[in-house]
């Protein structure tokens, strides 16, 4: 399964699933780190466009050819930039640009764009970092990078604490709904 | 007015301003040619003044305009029909400065210099610098996620924001930090034009301020080798701190306003600022000028004195032009740096057809365009000539992978925009996360993003009659 059309179907055809590598038992697994690769990279830009497989390792690659970096180190090399993006905060979202996800109701949606400032609508690709699997399959991230040397801090990830308000829960609930209103991704 | 006698039963009455004369201050944002009188003006000085607005206003289905300096340029601001407008200017106080972690908690309405000017003394400073900063609050500036000739290196808003606290039209305080596990919700805030929540109180995150920093001032020939000349620099590995370009009409203008010194002969003007240890200014201030080689003039600049000079030019932009025209309406399209030079030559063609001139000042670095298009609203049906021609340019933006605004805001003013940038699904999800806030839909309704109808419509849309807009909640069949 390594197409936009392929995860359409499959997500379509599923009551449940689960994004992510390995299965937790409960649901079939969705599992995109085939679909990798650059989709667009211009150094002059800043600005790459991922696939949501591409491995950090693949990433760092890539840009380091053109002397560039992400804007922080990530030190797990074997992550996707779609594990990155689901499970960071603040300090990686500083980077992202746009996504193109797919809702639980199996349709593509593009959020945010490919140029470093953009104020048109809500920062829906910044709001869905962090968002663990459970609103939107994440297909394509662009991300704002830098030269190397400007790309000295290491990425810290976030802390596991952190208890909910019923506000969070009200918003969190609302939010999944809009996107994934059958409640696909557990 | 029943409304209006329980706003005073709890407020004092000098911050509620109600009648035709106290009301015309407030009547529009820096976007001037769309105007609404409000229903009142409520300048509250403490949160809970806030939370006493909100809920007379929920109990009363009456929709609230926060507003900071009112100098937003897209109709952010502009006062709804029998609205009450929330002026947080009164709120401007500086609560702490922590210089070791290098955060400031403030309230919304603190100017954004300001907030430098407090900090200075540690030798730190707020880095986004909207042109407005002198005036614009730091409410608005999360509100619009603002900008500034800085941006390129040291973020946007949202980079530049720690925390906030918020209130939600139901009176709940809810604060959003960086640190937060979970959605996004403090970069959802940013930008959100005031359709989500109210800020009460913001957590900045300060800059050292860099020690030293020249200016390279460059003319070409023609705008294609400007912006190679854009690209050049990017491609070789320097962020400068500021990396701005402007045509020859807004470099005419700007040096007859400032008498800057800038090359009134160029076609394409490069100011390239350079900041940090004195010694790697100095290489890169080197290594710049060789990539220069295709200017047809070049200075550096001498001193501090003279920096600022060079600076002074670009920031009056906008009034230098104001001066040449009744009437100038500023376009905010971003676009990727590559299709520079060939989206200027574009604009230029239109402005023939248009009869219409345009200066175009650029945030070169990120892409950002500023086209000022000059007209006179005097001239029957030059108004809707100008919203038509600014509408192609941010069609254009879209077409070649940008955007409408890059730091402006969508308002009221580029509700059409929104229709060629996004699709149904996608605006409707913005509809729902609105919806999801502000579930009573009383908090700037009908702002940043369009109803769909609109945008089926707006093939055959009327356009505003003598800079009157038919409102944007209204169904436009």
């Amino acid at each position: 399964m390594n197409s936009i059309s392929e995860f359409q179907h499959f997500i379509k055809q599923h009551d449940q699933l689960h994004i992510g590598t390995e299965s937790d038992n409960t649901a079939p697994c969705l599992n995109i780190s085939g679909y990798s690769g650059v989709v667009e990279y211009l150094p002059e830009e800043l600005v790459i466009t991922l696939r949501a497989g591409t491995t950090i390792r693949q990433v760092n690659a890539i840009l380091g050819d053109q002397n560039q970096a992400l804007i922080f180190q990530i030190k797990d090399l074997d992550q996707t930039i779609g594990e990155v993006f689901s499970c960071s905060g603040a300090q990686f979202s500083d980077s992202v640009l746009g996504v193109q996800i797919i809702n639980g109701n199996g349709e593509v949606m593009n959020f945010g764009g490919r140029v470093l400032k953009n104020v048109a609508g809500y920062d829906v690709s910044r709001m869905l970092v962090g968002s663990q699997g459970k609103l939107a399959l994440i297909t394509e991230v662009s991300l704002k990078v830098l030269p190397k040397k400007f790309a000295l801090e290491f990425y810290e990830g976030v802390s596991e604490s952190g208890k909910r308000s019923e506000l969070d829960k009200r918003l969190f609930d609302g939010l999944k709904k809009i996107f994934d209103p059958k409640g696909v991704f557990v | 007015m029943k409304f209006i006698d329980e706003l005073l039963r709890e407020l004092p009455e000098d911050i509620v301003l109600i009648g035709e004369e106290n009301t015309r201050p407030y009547e529009c944002d820096a976007l001037t040619i769309y105007r609404q009188k409000p229903l009142a003006i409520v300048l509250p000085r403490n949160v809970e003044q806030i939370k006493y607005v909100l809920k007379i206003c929920k109990d009363n289905k009456i929709p609230i305009v926060t507003r900071g300096a009112g100098t937003g340029l897209s109709g952010g601001a502009l006062p709804l029909e029998g609205c009450v407008v929330l002026g947080l200017s009164k709120m401007d106080k500086i609560h702490s400065i922590d210089p070791k972690r290098a955060v400031a908690t403030v309230d919304p309405g603190v100017r954004n210099l300001a907030i430098s000017e407090a900090v200075e003394s540690h030798g730190l400073y707020f880095a986004p610098d909207p042109s407005s900063q002198i005036a614009c609050t730091i409410g608005g500036n999360i509100a619009e996620n603002a900008g500034g000739v800085h941006c390129l290196k040291y973020g946007l808003t949202v980079n530049n924001i720690q925390s906030i606290t918020m209130l939600t039209l139901d009176g709940q305080e809810y604060k959003l930090s960086r640190e937060d596990k979970g959605l996004g919700l403090l970069a959802l805030m940013n930008g959100s034009e005031g359709l989500l929540g109210v800020i009460t109180q913001v957590e900045v995150k300060l800059m050292k301020k860099p020690i030293f920093a020249k200016l390279i001032m460059a003319g070409f020939d023609s705008v294609a080798d400007c912006a190679n000349a854009v690209t050049l620099i990017i491609k070789s590995g320097i962020i400068p701190a500021g990396l701005e370009m402007m045509d020859s009409f807004a470099i005419q203008a700007s040096e007859e306003f400032t008498h800057a010194g800038y090359p009134v002969d160029a076609r394409a003007l490069l100011l390239c600022e350079l900041d940090g240890d004195k010694e790697q200014v100095e290489i890169e201030i080197n290594q710049i000028k060789e990539l220069l080689s295709n200017a047809s003039t070049l200075k550096v600049s001498a001193d501090e004195a003279e920096r600022l000079l060079l600076w002074k030019g670009r920031k009056s932009a906008f009034p230098a032009v104001g001066k040449l025209s009744p009437d100038y309406y500023c376009i905010d399209g971003t676009i990727p740096k590559r299709h520079l030079a060939s989206v200027l030559e574009q604009i230029s063609k239109w402005s023939d057809q248009y009869k219409l001139r345009v200066a175009n000042v650029f945030h070169a670095g990120d892409g950002n365009l500023h086209p000022l298009i000059l007209y006179d609203a005097s001239v029957e049906g030059e108004v809707e000539k100008t919203e038509a021609f600014g509408l192609e340019i941010l069609k254009l933006c879209v077409e070649v992978g940008g955007t409408i605004t890059g730091e402006h805001g969508v308002g009221i003013e580029k509700l059409d925009g929104m229709c060629h940038q996004y699709n149904d699904q996608e605006l409707s999800v913005f509809h729902q996360i609105k919806k999801v806030f502000d579930p009573d839909e009383l908090l700037n309704p009908g702002k940043a993003i369009p109803v769909l109808h609109r945008c089926v419509e707006l093939g055959r849309k009327m356009h505003p009659h003598n800079g009157n807009l038919p409102q944007p909640e209204l169904e436009n069949i």
